[in-house]
This record gives C-alpha cells, structure tokens and sequence, in this order.
C-alpha cells in the first residue's frame, strides 16, 4: 500500500510546517526538550522501580513506590504528545522507518511491564514483606533493557531513516 | 582567554580520542544512546530524590531514597565520560557555543547545591524519623536540584540548534 498521499497530506499542513520550519525553539527545538525531559522521567522512574524490585535501596518499601507511576505516567504524558507533534513534522522519516517500529513495540511492551509491577507486586506484596520473586526480578532485568533499547532505537531513528520527506530521501 | 581556548582547542582535537570520535561510525551514535540513558538514570534517582524533598513521592522514606544516589551518580558518570567524548570530538562545536555554555553554567550550579545539601542539611535528614518531614532549606536545595538538572538537559538538547559556524554567540 502506498502511503505517500497521506504523508505528503500531513507534510503540507500548517501544523507540520509550523514544527518543522519555523525558527521559533518553542517549535522543533523545544518540543524535542520536552522529549527527552519526559524521557527521563519515564525511563529513570522505571529503572529506579527496576532497581528496587532487583533488591537495590531495600529500606524503600515496595509499596510506597506507587507514588513514582503518577510521576512516570506524566512523563509518559509529555513524551505520547511530543511524540505525536515530531510524528506530525516527519511522518515520513518516522513510519518508513522499522527501527521506529521497533521503538514502539519496545515501549509499549515496557509500560505492560510497569504496569504488571504495579498490580502483581506493588499492591500485592508477597507473604516476606520486601522479598520479590525471582519472575519479578528477571522481569525488571528484562524492563531495563527494554528502556535501554527504546532510548537507543529512538536516538538511532536521527541515523536510519531512509526518507526524510515524501519527496527527499534521507542522505 | 581566546588565545589559550585556541590553544586548548588544537590540543584535544589532535587527541586519539577526538579522532576516533570523528571517524568511527558507531562511536557517536552508541555514546549518544548512552548519554541518553545516563541522564535518565540520574533524573530517575536524584531527581525522584528532588521531588521527594520537595514534598511530593511522599510515602517513600526519605532516607532509604537517598540509597539510590549511587544509581545517579552511576549515570552522572557515564555522562561525564560519554561528554567528554562528544566534546573531544568536536570542540570547536562545544567551546563557541551559548548552549554549551548555559549547560555548563547549571551543571557547575547543581554541583555547589549538592555540596550544600551535604554540608548543610543532610546531617539533619539522616536523624529524621521515618515520618518526619525534611527542614525547609532541604525543600530549596531539592527544588533548586531538579530545576538546574532540567536546565542541563534542556540546554544539553538544544546545543545541535546553536552551533558555529550557523550560529555565533553573542559572548564568545
């Protein structure tokens, strides 16, 4: 299927040529500030919970890290809509892109994880208050490397494009 | 001072460390997904840490948070080696660049207020009780912790926008 039509449709509208083209830093710049501020929210929320499930910092009570999911769900927040807005300047670079793909199912699959930590272990807390299971533990090695690859894959996404825009391939 | 920054600058850009930089085709992209990491490492640990001393994340102890600054330093540190890198890379792109400057500028303002922290309140923290609440100039210096952080890593994500020869800043 051919999507050039639609890319083409979002490149020329006002919107995209605002993000992309305009020399405001409230524009392009900014909105890849906001990027990388919800990015670490989200990823560093998520790696310090990792951590603590893998039996670092054991004076924090499992529990009381419910309230780190307001603070990664608000980065969470900033990144699905500055996301969207970098997706509306580029949609070409973006969705011709696997790696870009890849990036999503790795988040997607990262935030399943948060939040089965959340219901399974946080508001579930084993018969041994501040001992988690050995599942848990490997699933929080796998969510680290999970983060680990969507922070990668999304810095790689500026290296793998094939197509910049509808019209422009990616040199 | 422009004398001895061109000084400086000849001599790391004739390193090894700037050519490899310069010339292998993974060496930036790897550093930057870990300088990515690193940041978010820190934020996730001492930023969480900030908030937790300004009042919010208020169930976590306080003290047992503090148990994951290493983590943050962890991160701190891939930062520092991975910049150092980038830096040596390019200086020209770093040394004549605003960005660069104000990211510098907070950074060295965020290492003071972790020395005031330390000498000045976290002897205070560590006798609190589990429910006790931090004294005030803790709530300032974690509000003053995460504000510098965001600044680096707002300044850090926009100096590709600010770079010579495209743009000169008005102070170099």
């Amino acid at each position: 299927m051919n999507f050039d039509p639609f890319f083409r449709w979002v490149e020329e509208s006002s919107l995209s040529v605002w993000i992309v083209e305009s020399p405001s830093m409230f524009a392009f710049p900014g909105i890849l500030v906001f990027h990388a501020l919800g990015m670490a929210f989200l990823v560093g929320g998520n790696v310090a919970l990792d951590l603590r499930v893998l039996g670092f910092a054991r004076g924090i009570p499992v529990p009381s890290m419910e309230r780190f999911f307001p603070v990664m769900w608000f980065g969470f927040l900033v990144n699905t809509i500055s996301g969207i807005l970098l997706l509306i300047g580029y949609p070409t670079k973006a969705l011709t892109n696997p790696v870009f793909y890849l990036k999503l199912t790795l988040i997607l699959l990262a935030m399943v994880t948060m939040r089965w930590f959340q219901v399974r272990i946080l508001r579930n807390p084993g018969p041994e208050k501040d001992s988690v299971s050995s599942r848990a533990r490997l699933l929080a090695v796998v969510s680290i490397l999970m983060w680990f690859g969507a922070v990668t894959s999304g810095r790689l996404l500026a290296y793998t494009a094939n197509r910049l825009t509808v019209d422009l391939l990616n040199f | 001072m422009a004398a001895f920054m061109e000084s400086f600058r000849i001599w790391i850009d004739g390193t090894a460390a700037s050519a490899f930089m310069g010339q292998s085709w993974w060496a930036w992209r790897v550093a930057e997904s870990l300088h990515f990491f690193g940041l978010s490492l820190l934020i996730g640990t001492v930023g969480m840490f900030d908030l937790r001393l300004i009042g919010l994340v208020k169930s976590v102890p306080l003290t047992a948070l503090h148990r994951m600054v290493p983590w943050g330093i962890f991160g701190y540190l891939i930062n520092v080696s991975t910049g150092i890198l980038f830096f040596a890379g390019f200086p020209d792109q770093y040394m004549y660049n605003p960005s660069f400057h104000l990211k510098m500028l907070f950074m060295g303002m965020a290492g003071i207020n972790v020395l005031v922290f330390y000498l000045v309140v976290f002897g205070k923290i560590k006798a609190l009780d589990l429910n006790d609440e931090p004294p005030p100039a803790a709530r300032i210096i974690g509000l003053v912790s995460l504000m510098c952080w965001v600044a680096v890593i707002t300044f850090g994500r926009l100096l590709t926008f600010y770079r010579p020869p495209w743009y000169w800043c008005p102070w170099c």
